[in-house]
């Protein structure tokens, strides 16, 4: 008990709440009503509407949420293998090498996203990759920036696991291959989860990677968000943002619901 | 033979009595990478050393390095990166305290609200600035309503102190997040002995929490630093017009002029800059204990 | 070692207090209460230490004797209720203003503080001046026997040592009252029965420190202190000396507790007033056992015999011998444990290693002098079997 007498205790909450509800809640709230807001002209809006949300999908939000889930959900997995496989092996490296190998796979987490978007477009735009102009390069350059991610945290719950149930599995007669499916990825299922709903929400709020590559078949939602701000419609990028919220915050939900299942077993 | 068979070898000797050395494995997934990473990464440093006519040239960076747009840029970027960090270590650090040690009903939704939040886009809190502090948003509405004026009063937004609030705002969870788990990991019998010795408040919160929340906090400021330094959501969505930073300058040179080797040297600048300070930052999270960095992984 | 010429001055007021208590403090509970929402974690818990005593707080996981430990340190809040420091009544002071010195079972040095720093830390929290806490810190560190390890960090210590350290810690002070809550439990066997010789020297050199001590193992309780109090669900059982609760149990969870006594149900047949002695019966079997205060024949009792009292060779002439089938022989290497059986009734017995083990379902005869056995009030005796210390 840092703080013993009650009064001391109460400021402190007062102080936390004048600090964290502006600071994080009024945001969240702010952009909430502003995509209902029929006109804002003063401190609360004049009435509520759905027309923002509407007037997104007759243009093109519609193929916009699609686009995004899309390469979210083509991204995540392709991370989630490759996260997965690279964790296994670098598992199976003497320490040195595992160091090395596995700092080659979490950098990408240092690159700026503009930068390995600039990256995709140079390298990508001449032979043998002419990807430039296709949708592939919106997903590899989603792939590129959330495989670390993968990466990290599959290894964080790979370290966790405690060693003896592939040594219990081994001494039963369990072959490497059968051991690898029957116990070590079932035991790993709560990161493995947890690690494909951290990559789709990184994957559906990516910017600048995406702004640098997309081309005009392809535009995810927050490209479609910047574009509606950009040009003053506000209200309507609004509605679209919570949108994505809201879709992040149910992909997570969902996420948290299925790992805590998991790992009762 | 599987693939799947040395993978799992956790001890490399048996994997090498299979007859497979355990480093195939590796292969594939870094063949992979390699491609879509460490590819365009080389061809970024190519492309940043090609000068008129596709010759190896210095040029290029002669050029931009004496461009005042971009030392403008470097010493903004770096500028509000600072303060950011500073800011949200700070604001970071008593938030955690509170809901560590002054625990409340509500302080574990609190913290779920931090962990789902690191998931956002950063755009969203410029998006929510822009109606909060905007020249036509809710505060320069109560501002005018007040006081009568006409032109709206509040204008921060548009500055780099917009900016740096806005990350603030975004980036202080990145730091809450290794402060909650190292607050966790603090034996709370220390805190009760060291009052029970008549230590007051703020002396066992500077000399008891603080020294072991240390390494927590350099890794969580290195790594908002890092962030920072490499945000382009919340600067491009604010778009003020002074208010270039270096991933802008890269947009700006690549997408908007065509500049594609401008755009690769101010990157090769960007990237070596946020390397460095990521190989600081792991150096910081390896000496204050591997358990503590998958806390900051997101 | 302590030398004698630094000690007279020990047991001063506490440097950092502010409460004007006077300088030979003990302790009061006065219906102390501690509840959480539904649970009570101490129920109307009374107690008296005296000033300079040693007091042991007995019993199981759950008790609720570190929560009382914990009321007097001032991190608990009583429900209802008053805890007294000498005359003061200090049941909402802050922790920090009651001077009060603990040592908890993990030690809990600051890690990032050296030896020294760890037992200055007090002092420098009251503003001592620098030429105060350095010979107080030498002192405290002599008196544990840690002064050659000043410059260490906590890390780097054994627990032991690190216990030790922690104990110096508190006395740095000049605590009125030490607070010791399980301080031995973390340490291996053989390093705990050094540290109570330890614990116990420096209360014969602080005898006017009062010491709480909190445990749930009776072999430190008896060691240790003057009096020991046994709780049990929340509340205080029995209250007495070592020697008394072990030998004469008010209850029978403290005879169980205290010594895991066997606990028989037995029938008074007479009594002798002169001798103090009743002659009780159970199964097929009548015994002779001292019965301070009198009892009626016909009233039922419990009977309490430790296990060790049972012996298998007659200890003196006048003694009961009782008839039981071995169920079960256990090797303990200081000790052969019996566990036998009369009718259903099952008792154990402890005796020296023997060269020749009975084996299971062999009779024999087991022996007790009656000064050994007492009895108990009635009724409760069926919770009496369950071996609580294994």
């Amino acid at each position: 008990m840092l703080l013993p007498s009650r009064p001391s205790r109460v400021a402190a909450w007062v102080l936390f709440f004048v600090l964290f509800v502006p600071v994080f809640g009024l945001p969240i709230v702010v952009v909430g009503a502003a995509s209902v807001a029929g006109q804002w002209n003063d401190v609360l809006p004049s009435h509520l509407t759905l027309r923002h949300l509407h007037d997104a999908f007759v243009s093109n939000a519609g193929i916009e949420l699609l686009t995004s889930l899309a390469t979210g959900i083509i991204a995540s997995v392709v991370a989630l293998v490759i996260g997965t496989w690279a964790a296994l092996a670098v598992r199976a490296l003497r320490r040195r090498g595992a160091k090395v190998i596995g700092t080659l796979f979490v950098l990408p987490i240092a690159v700026p996203s503009v930068s390995v978007g600039l990256g995709l477009l140079v390298a990508f735009s001449r032979p043998p990759f002419l990807l430039n102009g296709t949708s592939v390069i919106v997903v590899i350059a989603h792939v590129v920036l959330v495989t670390a991610f993968a990466f990290s945290s599959v290894s964080a719950g790979l370290a966790r696991l405690p060693a003896h149930f592939e040594q219990v599995a081994a001494s039963l007669g369990g072959r490497p291959a059968y051991v690898l499916f029957r116990v070590t990825l079932p035991l790993l299922t709560p990161s493995l989860v947890a690690a494909a709903g951290l990559c789709f929400a990184l994957s559906m709020g990516e910017l600048g990677a995406t702004i640098m590559v997309y081309p005009p078949g392809w535009v995810t939602l927050p490209v479609g968000i910047f574009a509606l701000t950009d040009r003053g419609a506000v209200f309507d990028g609004a509605a679209l943002t919570v949108l994505l919220l809201v879709l992040t915050l149910v992909v997570l939900v969902a996420v948290s619901r299925i790992r805590t299942r998991a790992s009762y077993r | 033979m599987t693939a799947a068979t040395a993978l799992l070898a956790a001890d490399a000797p048996a994997a090498r009595r299979t007859g497979i050395p355990a480093w195939i494995w590796v292969v594939v997934p870094l063949a992979v990478l390699a491609v879509i990473f460490y590819y365009p990464l080389f061809f970024i440093l190519r492309q940043s050393f090609t000068g008129e006519g596709g010759h190896p040239s210095l040029a290029p960076y002669a050029e931009m390095l004496s461009s005042p747009l971009f030392r403008g840029a470097l010493l903004r970027t770096i500028q509000i990166a600072s303060l950011s960090t500073l800011g949200c270590l700070a604001l970071g650090f008593v938030l955690a305290l509170i809901v560590s040690f002054v625990p409340f009903p509500g302080a574990r939704v609190v913290s779920g609200f931090i962990g789902t939040f690191l998931a956002f886009p950063s755009f969203l809190i410029a998006l929510a600035f822009t109606f909060l502090y905007g020249s036509a948003g809710v505060f320069n509405f109560v501002a005018m309503d007040i006081s009568g004026a006409t032109q709206p009063p509040i204008d921060f937004v548009y500055t780099k102190w917009g900016v740096i609030l806005a990350e603030i705002t975004f980036y202080t969870p990145f730091v809450m997040r290794p402060l909650l788990a190292a607050f966790s990991q603090l034996d709370t019998a220390l805190i009760e002995v060291a009052s029970s010795l008549g230590a007051r408040p703020l002396r066992i919160i500077r000399e008891v929490i603080v020294p072991e929340a240390v390494p927590a906090l350099l890794a969580g400021g290195s790594l908002c630093l890092l962030l920072t330094l490499n945000e382009f959501g919340i600067v491009l969505f604010i778009g003020a017009k002074g208010v270039i930073t270096l991933p802008m300058v890269i947009y700006g040179k690549a997408i908007q002029e065509f500049d594609y080797t401008a755009g690769c040297v101010v990157a090769v600048v960007n990237i070596t800059l946020s390397v460095g300070l990521y190989a600081l930052y792991r150096f910081l999270v390896s000496r204050s204990g591997g358990g503590r960095a998958s806390a900051v992984q997101a | 070692m302590a030398d004698a010429a630094v000690m007279p001055g020990f047991p001063r007021a506490a440097a950092g207090a502010k409460a004007a208590v006077r300088a030979r403090p003990g302790i009061r509970f006065d219906r102390v209460t501690v509840a959480y929402r539904s649970t009570v974690a101490l129920a109307d818990f009374s107690l008296d230490v005296e000033p300079g005593e040693v007091m042991a707080l007995l019993g199981p996981s759950g008790s609720g004797k570190t929560t009382a430990l914990r009321t007097v340190a001032g991190f608990v809040t009583p429900t209802s209720g008053r805890v007294f420091l000498g005359d003061t009544d200090v049941t909402s002071m802050p922790a920090h203003q009651r001077g009060i010195g603990m040592v908890v079972q993990q030690y809990a040095l600051f890690p990032h503080m050296r030896v020294e720093q760890n037992v200055a830390f007090g002092l420098r929290a009251a503003g001592a001046s620098r030429a105060t806490i350095a010979p107080r810190v030498t002192e405290c560190l002599t008196m544990v026997g840690m002064a050659a390890y000043a410059r260490r960090y906590p890390h780097e210590l054994s627990g032991g040592q690190q216990q030790r350290v922690a104990i110096a810690r508190a006395l740095a002070i000049r605590p009125r009252v030490l607070l010791l809550d399980e301080p031995l439990s973390a340490l291996d066997a053989q390093l705990r029965s050094g540290m109570l010789n330890e614990i116990a020297r420096l209360h014969r050199e602080l005898p006017d420190v009062t010491i709480l001590y909190v445990t749930h193992d009776q072999v430190e309780a008896l060691t240790l202190a003057d009096r020991i109090a046994v709780m049990n669900d929340s509340r205080l059982v029995d209250v007495g000396t070592a020697q008394s609760l072990y030998q004469q149990p008010p209850s029978d969870f403290t005879a169980t507790f205290v010594g895991n006594a066997n606990l028989v149900p037995v029938t008074v047949e007479a009594f002798d007033a002169a001798r103090q002695e009743a002659r009780v019966r159970f199964a097929a079997c009548s015994v002779v056992v001292r019965a301070n205060g009198g009892v009626t024949p016909g009233e039922r009792r419990t009977l309490c015999v430790r296990p060790h009292a049972l012996a298998l060779e007659p200890p003196a002439a006048g003694a009961n011998a009782i008839e039981a089938r071995v169920v079960e022989v256990q090797w303990r290497g200081s000790a052969h444990r019996l566990y036998l059986e009369i009718d259903g009734i099952e008792l154990r017995a402890d005796s020296k290693p023997l060269r020749e083990p009975p084996h299971r379902g062999e009779r024999l005869i087991v022996h007790f002098a009656a000064h050994d056995a007492t009895l108990l009030a009635a009724a409760q005796a069926d919770r009496g079997s369950a071996d609580h210390r294994g």
